[in-house]
């Protein structure tokens, strides 16, 4: 087995003690880069060049857990000299001159960047398939899609290509694919992480996260990149805290509900089948094993139509506050500009031709939400259901430490499977229900719990705002009743 | 109601233009959105809840007016397809 | 025909705020000829990036606010205003719609000798644009001035002359002068005006159709454009003609209006709140020391100049048109001076030679402690107000005070009854004949013997002193 595919922990010891050293470990994540490419297409950009320059900076490094350790982070992060598409054919030739706040914590750190991963375009999408260079296969299922937007950086952790990558969370950007691609996603706190230099989607939903496959890696990624930004407005002051100092898996004596609606088999009576069966059973199982660890789990109950609500709230803040965010995508300062005989030809030209459709459908639900004439009854009102779900959620994390719930009730769908009614239960309860998270910030994780049809599925587990620490020490409890952690799809052999 | 013209209005409101079929899976796309925030409008209560426009309450750090920090204009204008010495040029502005 | 139709005028003024750096990012904010220059990222909107809100500016904000006496919300939120233009990098402005910083308003002014109080509807703080330059076939886009903080105060439609505007305008150019939040310089663009204005028969309740002009760069061309347009919209309903919806822009090379576009009836520009900037909570501590930085402003000035040191209106407004100069007369009255000779003495001379010499009233050498010795020696009759006037352009060519000028110019009258009366003496006994022809009907005697004095004291001899004592002289002869 490679160290490549050890926990970051391990292979921050096998570097330490000279039984690897950076330049193998570095060439090997290359090199699936490069082999793995053709088969799952993770990567806009497999950056080699700026790694041999990183490579030559470390020595100036202090030592620390992701010095010398190989990364990939989603291309909607702005990189200094290296080319940042977010996916998206307006963007396909932009090279930004200044770095994400993330991306300047990670490179003082020493951790060393592999590649630029895809997205859904703009990381506006779940299915990882809307990219402008190609979708994202899932390693588990190259017939799969693994899920998005953060498609790429699931699937690179997925396939041992890296022991962690960055994402971005606005739905469940990170938590989904990771469900889908076995492998452990986590968003913080909203303002844990400054989100400088991401390039903004929902701002008020946006969260910078990670990818890795030991939820103890969480740990030491997030103690890597959290902190008070000057630059984020919205960032939190720092809590000063090691995370990955704190995790000890003791966690007997933590309440932990779940909620009723969303798994309560006889809600999908219409659409139930084996997946979903099982999906729910290996659910019901770990609600044992967290009884077992000496946590109490209790079931309660949310009004059905404030949890059908989710979806649609989602759909409208994000496409609302996307629109606006986007604007400045004219081709004028940056970007592939198209020809015109005026500005607004210029402008028009290049938004036609740079955006795909589904982006532009996206915009125009956006912009007719934000309408005046439309405000009230749909920006506004879906603002309101958020305060009802977020005050509802803020009160149940006073009584309990976290909410667990599959991640989704679904294995990774195979590509141009019609999707499942959107006004189903099924799918307005069990598809889009850690969109909760992002409505009020809550730190939200999902860890692989198990298979179905030879598929991952995910468990999620989210705390209260702050309570980031807490939550990964539940998560990573949880996952030692498991055998699940550190998998490889395709096992741990890439030879 | 929202029409298929109205749809295209918007879009050229925001600077662009769709394949026509794709207006079409759009009215299906308002369909869906509409229908489902009528069951929202119709929660009791709802019109005297404030709406959520951050996730938690959260307090201003204001920047204090000290620091000064510039970018090179060779920066700024490395990504532009046109420019005429240190500007961005566009065809003539005709206000 | 101003006394048939109503003209009904509300003014959109726009003011730079005096700040280091920009209003959302840390770039600098100070006027620069050298293009783009002055840019961050930020300001560009460059993708990934975040607004960072400046303290100053909104400090400065909120004291504007309570300066055109506004009602002030609890907390301060910004929001987005979308739309697509080539001067606005990300495709939205963040300004202030929900709760602008100030509601409510008014400020007083003088226009005339009349007091007219001015309703503000609202003020807000939002960031300028990007700057075009035009030429033949193409622009260019200049970011120095992007994101500049600005301040836009909106007045109810109250105004019904030029004058009325004129006058608010200035009032409000001294506000943000006196308060130091803009130096409110026209010439640089750092105060601009929109102007909406509509004509209506002076009896007709309903208002007449609303006419915008944008941009208009200085006070005068305010005035020309607005006597313009009322002149050429009475003509049109004159004519029996309709005033038509839109946006005018003026020319002050031809001192015309020109039509720009129709006013599109309500554009939509999509508000809502900007995420990225948490609501700052505007507590009363700090508004009360806010406030406490206020200086007593113009206006009140005026007032108190003309209730406690019964100036004229004319003396008071030259007096405070700036702080310094009003606080410099403060000063030279603190020293029991008489507040109109004081006045006349700033007004006439002082102002005089600093508006010639085109620098501010602290910059002159000739200090408030010179006025006061000056005007002591005046009082005292050491000294003529005609020689007063020499002595202080002395002053200010040698940069010596009035006490060195006048030693070194022996300049001091004789005011010693003793001495005159000797010289007085004298002259009597040269002239006998003449003095004992006195008639005290006839003044020509006296005039001659004061002049006679005069010469042998080369002028220093006090003439009033004189004049006295020689009429005693001569009726004593005449006993």
């Amino acid at each position: 087995m490679s160290y490549l595919d050890k926990s970051i922990e391990e292979i921050s010891n096998a570097l330490k003690n000279g039984d690897i050293t950076t330049d193998e470990l570095v060439k090997e994540s290359f090199d699936r880069a490069h082999k793995c490419q053709d088969m799952f297409n993770s990567f806009v950009t497999i950056t080699e060049e700026n790694a041999k320059n990183q490579l030559d900076n470390l020595n100036g490094i202090k030592n620390n857990p992701l010095k010398g350790i190989p990364y990939a982070i989603k291309d909607n992060f702005s990189t200094k000299g290296i080319l940042s598409t977010a996916s998206s054919n307006i963007l396909k030739d932009y090279v930004p001159f200044f770095n994400a706040t993330t991306v300047n914590k990670l490179y003082k750190n020493g951790a060393i960047m592999i590649g630029k991963t895809v997205l859904d375009e703009l990381a506006m999408g779940g299915t990882g398939t809307t990219g402008h260079t190609g979708a994202v296969k899932n390693p588990w299922d190259k017939n799969r899609l693994i899920g998005g937007s953060s498609a790429g950086s699931a699937s690179a952790v997925a396939s041992g290509i890296v022991p962690f990558s960055i994402g971005s969370d606005t739905g469940d950007s990170i938590r989904k694919p990771a469900a889908y691609g076995g492998v452990v996603g986590f968003k913080p706190t909203y303002g844990l992480i400054s989100r400088y230099g991401l390039f903004a989607f929902a701002s008020s939903m946006d969260h910078v996260g990670c990818f890795t496959r030991y939820v103890k890696d969480v740990a030491y990624v997030i103690d890597a990149i959290k902190g008070q930004d000057e630059k984020d407005m919205t960032s939190l002051p720092d809590d000063n805290i090691k995370y990955s100092e704190h995790i000890d898996g003791n966690v007997s004596g933590k309440k932990l509900f779940y909620i009723e609606e969303i798994v309560d088999k006889n809600n999908y009576e219409d659409t139930m089948d084996n997946e979903l069966e099982q999906i729910l059973d290996n659910f019901n199982n770990i609600i044992k094993n967290c009884e077992n660890l000496g946590m109490k789990v209790e079931k309660i109950s949310i009004n059905k139509d404030l949890l059908k609500a989710i979806f649609p709230t989602y759909i409208t803040i994000s496409c609302a506050e996307a629109t606006s965010n986007n604007s400045n995508l004219t081709g004028i300062i940056f970007g592939s500009r198209q020809k015109g005989a005026s500005v607004d030809e210029v402008m028009f030209n290049t938004r036609t031709k740079g955006f795909s459709e589904l982006i532009k459908r996206r915009f125009v639900l956006g912009s007719y939400i934000l309408q005046k004439e439309n405000q009230e009854r749909l920006f506004l009102n879906a603002g309101r259901v958020r305060r009802l779900i977020v005050d509802k959620m803020t009160e149940l994390f006073s009584k309990y430490d976290g909410m667990i719930l599959p991640a989704t009730g679904s294995i990774a769908p195979k590509f141009m499977e019609e999707v499942i009614d959107k006004l189903s239960d099924r799918y307005l309860l069990l598809e889009n229900h850690m969109a909760i998270a992002n409505f009020g910030g809550f730190p939200s994780i999902t860890i692989p719990c198990g298979f179905v049809d030879n598929m991952p599925i995910g468990l999620n587990i989210t705390s209260g705002i702050k309570k980031d620490l807490e939550l990964l020490n539940i998560a990573y409890a949880i996952e030692n009743t498991m055998n699940y952690k550190g998998q490889i799809a395709g096992g741990n052999d890439h030879e | 109601m929202v029409t298929k013209e109205k749809l295209k209005e918007y879009a050229n409101k925001l600077m662009f233009d769709m394949k026509d079929c794709e207006y079409d899976t759009l009215l299906k796309e308002f369909d869906i959105i509409e229908k489902q925030m009528e069951l929202v409008a119709n929660m009791d209560g709802i019109s005297n809840v404030k709406p959520l426009t951050f996730p938690y309450e959260m307090n201003s750090v204001l920047r204090d007016d000290e620091e000064i920090r510039t970018i090179d204009y060779m920066d700024a204008l490395s990504n532009a397809k046109d420019i005429k010495g240190r500007e961005i040029k566009v065809p003539k502005v005709v206000e | 025909m101003n006394d048939k139709y109503e003209v009904t005028i509300g003014l959109e003024v726009h003011c730079e705020v005096k700040t280091k750096t920009k209003m959302f990012s840390s770039s600098p904010n100070n006027y620069n000829e050298t293009p783009n220059e002055n840019i961050s990222e930020v300001d560009m909107g460059f993708p990934g990036i975040l607004p960072i809100a400046n303290k100053e500016a909104i400090n400065k904000a909120i004291m504007m606010a309570l300066a055109l006496n506004c009602k002030l919300p609890k907390y301060m939120y910004f929001d987005r205003k979308n739309y697509y233009y080539p001067d606005l990098p990300k495709g939205y402005q963040i300004t202030q719609n929900t709760e602008p910083v100030g509601i409510d308003g008014y400020i007083d002014t003088y226009v005339g000798d009349e007091v007219k109080r001015i309703y503000i509807h609202d003020i807000h703080l939002e960031e300028d644009t990007a700057s075009l330059d035009h030429y033949d076939t193409y622009s260019l886009i200049d970011y120095n001035r992007c994101s500049v903080p600005l301040l836009e105060t909106v007045t109810e439609p109250c105004i019904h002359s030029a004058d009325e505007a004129l006058a608010f305008l200035d009032s409000l150019r001294r506000i943000f002068l006196y308060t130091g939040i803009s130096e409110a310089r026209t010439d640089r663009g750092q105060m601009r005006c929109d102007v909406n204005i509509s004509l209506a028969p002076k009896a007709s309740k309903k208002m007449g159709t609303k006419v915008e002009m944008k941009n208009i760069n200085s006070f005068s061309n305010v005035k020309d454009a607005i006597i313009y347009e009322i002149k050429r919209q009475s003509e049109i309903l004159e004519q029996g003609g309709v005033i038509s919806m839109e946006t005018r822009r003026y020319d002050d090379t031809t001192g015309k209006t020109y039509k720009m576009r129709e006013k599109v009836e309500g554009v939509d520009y999509k508000y809502y709140v900007e995420p990225n900037i948490p609501p700052f909570k505007i507590t009363n501590e700090l508004v009360d020391t806010i406030n406490k930085k206020i200086p007593l402003l113009q206006f009140d000035r005026i007032q108190k100049y003309m209730k406690e040191y019964s100036l004229s209106l004319y003396n008071a407004t030259v007096l405070t048109k700036n702080l310094d100069t009003a606080l410099y007369f403060e000063e030279v009255i603190s020293k029991n001076i008489d507040p109109n000779t004081a006045a006349n003495w700033i007004n006439t001379r002082i102002l005089g030679y600093v508006n010639k010499e085109e620098i501010s009233i602290n910059e002159c050498t000739f200090k408030t402690g010179d006025l006061v010795e000056l005007i002591n020696y005046i009082n005292k009759g050491t000294i003529s107000t005609k020689q007063a006037k020499d002595i202080f352009y002395k002053c200010i060519e040698e940069g010596k005070n009035p006490k060195t000028i006048i030693k070194e110019n022996n300049m001091e009258q004789i005011t010693d009854t003793n001495e005159i009366l000797n010289i007085i003496k004298e002259v009597i006994n040269e002239n006998m004949e003449l003095a004992l022809d006195y008639d005290p009907n006839r003044g020509r005697t006296v005039d001659y013997f004061v002049g006679q004095v005069m010469k042998k004291t080369r002028g220093k001899a006090n003439p009033k002193i004189a004049m006295d004592l020689i009429k005693e002289e001569l009726l004593k002869l005449k006993k």
